[in-house]
């Protein structure tokens, strides 16, 4: 039992060591790079998605070039639309 | 050894070729590597969990530090509503991360650096969270797709943009793995045999950013394996909660 109460005054310890550090880097690096590799990949991924869409329609409905013009912009649309949400959700987390 | 920096990524089976039917079932590198990971993870979660104390030794830590990130990653994006969906996410995340960690070892395979292996695990989740808000929703689900106060002119419009923005989930879930994987490990061959090929006098340069980099790619499959969870995470959210 005596070992269990050593540990509990040197986890406070700690606890108070990490409260300290934690102050100092809110919003730590490796978070902000795991929101940039996933805004960015998110972009792209909705144009490709789109473009592929506008691709096969044009196949079924023998109207190449035109449905794919217009849904590569769609999916533009939607890409700038999930980057904005995203954006919006980090930004909730740091109010 | 290969100077091609792509012969890393290539695929070759291992023991007879197994056929059935038109489809080719032989066991390659791939499955020896994804099975790999299974016995590590296994192995790992088993060891550390075998002696429970309350002081916990190195080994049991780890193991419980493991289950609480993870448990309260899903807490804070899904929701506790979420919490019968720990086991799939925790298998998820334990996959993706000792996959990306056994490939950072010298000889070895990196699974997730082929995009069959992630669209793979993508579709699983985009199907399961579909088919998740539909069980629980009903046709209710499709609102998703129809943002509240949007001009009745403009909807046809909105729906569609909504429609393939849904679907890029998938896509960019998969190709972010693949690509983050691929391209690091590409860059290290590459870096490696500029070693080689420089030698004594100018090897000591590209030797540095190897090492570099080397740190950096273990930093990317630890945060990799972290973005896939918590994006399953928040789709899974979107289909249990229905409101952006």
């Amino acid at each position: 039992m005596k070992n269990l109460k050593n540990i509990t005054t040197r986890l406070e310890i700690a606890k108070k060591k990490i409260k300290k550090k934690d102050i100092k880097d809110q919003g730590s690096n490796a978070a902000s790079m795991g929101n940039a590799l996933k805004i960015s990949t998110e972009l792209v991924a909705s144009v490709v998605v789109g473009s592929t869409i506008g691709f096969i329609l044009d196949g079924w409905f023998d109207t190449k070039p035109l449905l794919t013009i217009i849904f590569f912009f769609m999916g533009v649309a939607a890409g700038i639309l999930n980057v904005f949400r995203s954006a919006k959700k980090i930004n909730e987390k740091f109010k | 050894m290969a100077t091609n920096p792509m012969h890393q990524f290539e695929v070759y089976k291992i023991g007879p070729e197994i056929t059935l039917g038109e489809i080719n079932l032989s066991f390659t590198n791939a499955s020896l590597f994804m099975a790999i990971t299974a016995i590590l993870i296994l192995s790992f979660l088993f060891i550390g969990t075998k002696k429970k104390t309350l002081i916990p030794s190195k080994m049991q830590l780890v193991a419980e530090m493991s289950y609480t990130f993870v448990a309260k990653m899903i807490n804070d994006t899904a929701g506790s509503s979420a919490k019968s969906f720990f086991p799939f996410i925790f298998t998820l995340f334990m996959f993706v991360l000792f996959a990306n960690m056994v490939g950072m070892l010298p000889y070895s395979f990196t699974v997730t650096s082929h995009i069959i292996v992630t669209f793979v695990l993508a579709a699983i989740v985009f199907v399961g969270v579909t088919i998740i808000g539909f069980v629980k929703h009903g046709f209710k689900y499709l609102e998703l797709f129809v943002p509240k106060g949007v001009p009745v002119v403009l909807l046809p419009l909105i729906v569609i943009i909504e429609i393939i923005s849904y679907l890029s989930r998938p896509v960019s879930l998969s190709v972010r793995l693949f690509a983050n994987m691929m391209a690091g490990h590409t860059m290290l061959k590459v870096f490696g045999g500029f070693v080689v090929s420089l030698g004594l006098l100018g090897g000591w340069l590209p030797l540095g950013f190897s090492v570099a980099l080397t740190g950096l790619e273990i930093l990317v499959a630890f945060l990799q394996a972290y973005v896939f969870a918590i994006l399953t995470c928040i789709y899974l959210n979107d289909a249990l909660n229905l409101h952006h």
